[in-house]
């Protein structure tokens, strides 16, 4: 069913770290991305792995059910670590076959490369599953204020970002419906080359935009009935806070990149 | 051309925090030649049982038998089952999707293996089935019709696969009260012309009461009666199941308040005979 796969994935358990200020986890969101790229030598992974299991821990999600977030991007690890292995040719020869080497630095550096994908999967995985989209978007409404004086649409963007994740779910729903209902009526989807299953998909597809479309034109319809204006300054429902929570989370965050940057800089040796 | 289903469970969300138990332990037999409706709140399962009887959720535990085919068979005949059975979501106008009626309703007989000419017959006999008119009509685009012919349009493309047995999920949901009536006499007609085996879900007791000959009443995914309008209907504690009487039941209910009793009847047809009955019995004393 799609609808356990709905966008975001949120894993709802109302740990510390799910009530954190959507502005920390984005903040933190950027820490892990950086420290991915920086993160050179076995050690600095062992911190930053260190650091996101602790996270997974206060998150009360079960750590299976974020591992299985890797699942996704499992051929890219596969063909990244294969690539690694055969085209690395510094360090001792280890094995080799016709014009394949495989060398000790070779392996070495495959295997940085898969820790460095899982980082990053796993922990922007982490982001999505303890916040609901709404708050992300809510999140990223209130960093990019700022670009206001710009003359930057910013509330504008953040409410056609809310609405499209908003609907994401709801046209899921759709889908499903639409291909019971063909199937019903005997459609298969699996048979016959790449052009009879792209026609097949026609009779889903027709539905969906057209159902997708009453839906906009429905929405701005109620949209305008009720006066909405995207512009003037509107309050919040849930006014972000930010807590004790959120400046602990700040400086943990800082500290574990700061180590990340200077061993990467080789100020401290590991 | 039955439907038996035994101790039929559905978990959506298996080992999520949305787990959802939508039925718990089904037991159904639907004969042939009935008329079966199924009532319950919303969200007590009703669209999952029917979703079941056409093989669209993936049986997880108990046993489903429709036609003679055994859904718990690890490979079961899928097309031949969906042949047998016109199934009609909840605002069926939506899945239609072709360039022409023509089209859309030839395309279930087409996928089930009729010849271009064979389904275009039968899509102008479902057409005609509905109540429409097939010359105009069929070079249309289903898109530019209106709500109540969109509908009819819809239930032409399942009956012109000529199906055994009719499963429809609330099919007059958002039909004004003209629309509502025209579907339920077509049901009708069809149930006396083509199809005998009819599975309704509805949430209008008055339609149910008119129309079935037994009624299923499901509650949390759980089967809590299985018995005729008129046993049901006539229940003092209906309520507590969060379920309406239809307005004739409520009628009679309230007449013998009032000290004139009259039969459990439960169209407006019957009460109508049973009140005229009634009075010219006491115009004879
Ligand atoms: N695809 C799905 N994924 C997850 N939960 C679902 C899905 N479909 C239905 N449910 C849930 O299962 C329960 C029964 O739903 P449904 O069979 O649609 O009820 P009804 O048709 O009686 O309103 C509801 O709680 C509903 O939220
Ligand atoms: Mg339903």
């Amino acid at each position: 069913m799609t609808r356990n796969v709905a966008f975001g994935q949120y894993y709802p358990t109302g740990s510390v770290i799910h009530r954190l200020d959507p502005r920390t986890k984005l903040f933190a969101g950027v820490v892990f991305i950086v420290c991915a790229f920086l993160a050179s030598s076995y050690w600095a992974y062992l911190i930053c792995y260190a650091f996101l299991f602790s996270v997974v821990l206060l998150s009360k999600i079960p750590p299976l059910q974020v591992l299985k977030t890797v699942k996704a991007v499992l051929a890219i690890v596969v063909v990244s670590v294969l690539i690694n292995l055969f085209f690395y040719d510094e360090g001792t020869v280890l094995f080799s076959w016709w014009k394949i080497k495989i060398t000790d630095g070779g392996l070495l550096y495959a295997g940085k490369m898969v820790l460095r994908i899982m980082f990053l999967v796993l922990s922007t995985s982490m982001i999505t599953l303890t916040s609901t989209p709404t708050e992300l978007t809510d999140g990223l409404e209130k960093i990019m204020t700022p670009l206001k004086y710009l003359r930057f649409p910013v509330h504008d963007v953040a409410i056609i970002m809310s609405i499209a994740l908003r609907f994401i779910p709801t046209l899921m729903e759709e889908t499903d419906k639409i291909i019971m209902a063909q199937k019903a009526r005997g459609a298969s989807f699996d048979h016959g080359g790449i052009v009879a299953r792209a026609k097949a998909m026609l009779p889903i597809l027709i539905p969906l935009f057209v159902s997708a479309f009453r839906r906009a034109d429905e929405l701005a319809l109620a949209l305008d009935a009720r006066c909405y204006n995207a512009t003037e300054a509107r309050t919040k429902m849930k006014v972000l806070r930010f807590t004790w929570a959120d400046l602990t989370a700040f400086l943990v965050l800082t500290a574990c990149l700061t180590i990340t940057a200077l061993i990467y800089a080789g100020v401290i040796p590991l | 051309m039955s439907i038996v289903i035994k101790n039929l469970s559905c978990k959506y969300g298996a080992k999520t925090p949305f787990e959802k138990l939508a039925l718990d332990g089904i037991d159904l037999t639907v004969r042939e030649g009935e008329s079966v409706g199924i009532i319950g709140a919303t969200g007590s399962g009703k669209s999952t049982l029917l979703q079941h009887i056409n093989a669209l959720i993936k049986l997880q535990s108990g046993s489903v038998e429709v036609c003679g085919i055994d859904l718990t068979e690890r490979k079961p005949d899928l097309k031949r089952l969906r042949k047998h059975i016109g199934m009609l979501f909840q605002y069926p106008e939506y899945q239609l999707f072709a360039e022409t009626v023509r089209e859309d309703v030839m395309f279930g007989p087409k996928n089930f293996g009729m010849k271009n000419e064979e389904a275009e017959d039968a899509a102008r006999t479902a057409i005609g089935l509905v109540g429409m008119d097939w010359e105009e009509v069929k070079e249309r685009s289903p898109l530019e019709l209106s709500g109540g012919q969109k509908r009819r349009v819809a239930i032409a493309g399942v009956l012109a696969y000529k199906p055994d047995i009719l499963v429809l999920d609330e099919p007059t949901a958002g039909l004004d009260p003209a629309g509502k009536k025209e579907m339920l006499d077509l049901i009708t007609s069809l149930r006396q012309k083509t199809v005998s085996t009819v599975l309704t879900v509805s949430h209008n007791m008055d339609e149910i009461a008119a129309y079935c000959d037994r009624v299923v009443v499901l509650a949390d995914g759980k089967k809590v009666f299985d018995t005729t309008p008129q046993e049901l209907f006539y229940r003092d504690d209906l309520e507590n199941f969060r379920l309406q009487k239809p307005h004739v039941v409520h009628i009679v209910e309230l007449l013998a308040q009032k000290g004139v009793v009259l039969p459990h009847v439960l169209t407006e047809e019957a009460l109508e005979d049973a009140l005229l009955t009634y009075l010219r019995e006491r115009r004879g004393k």
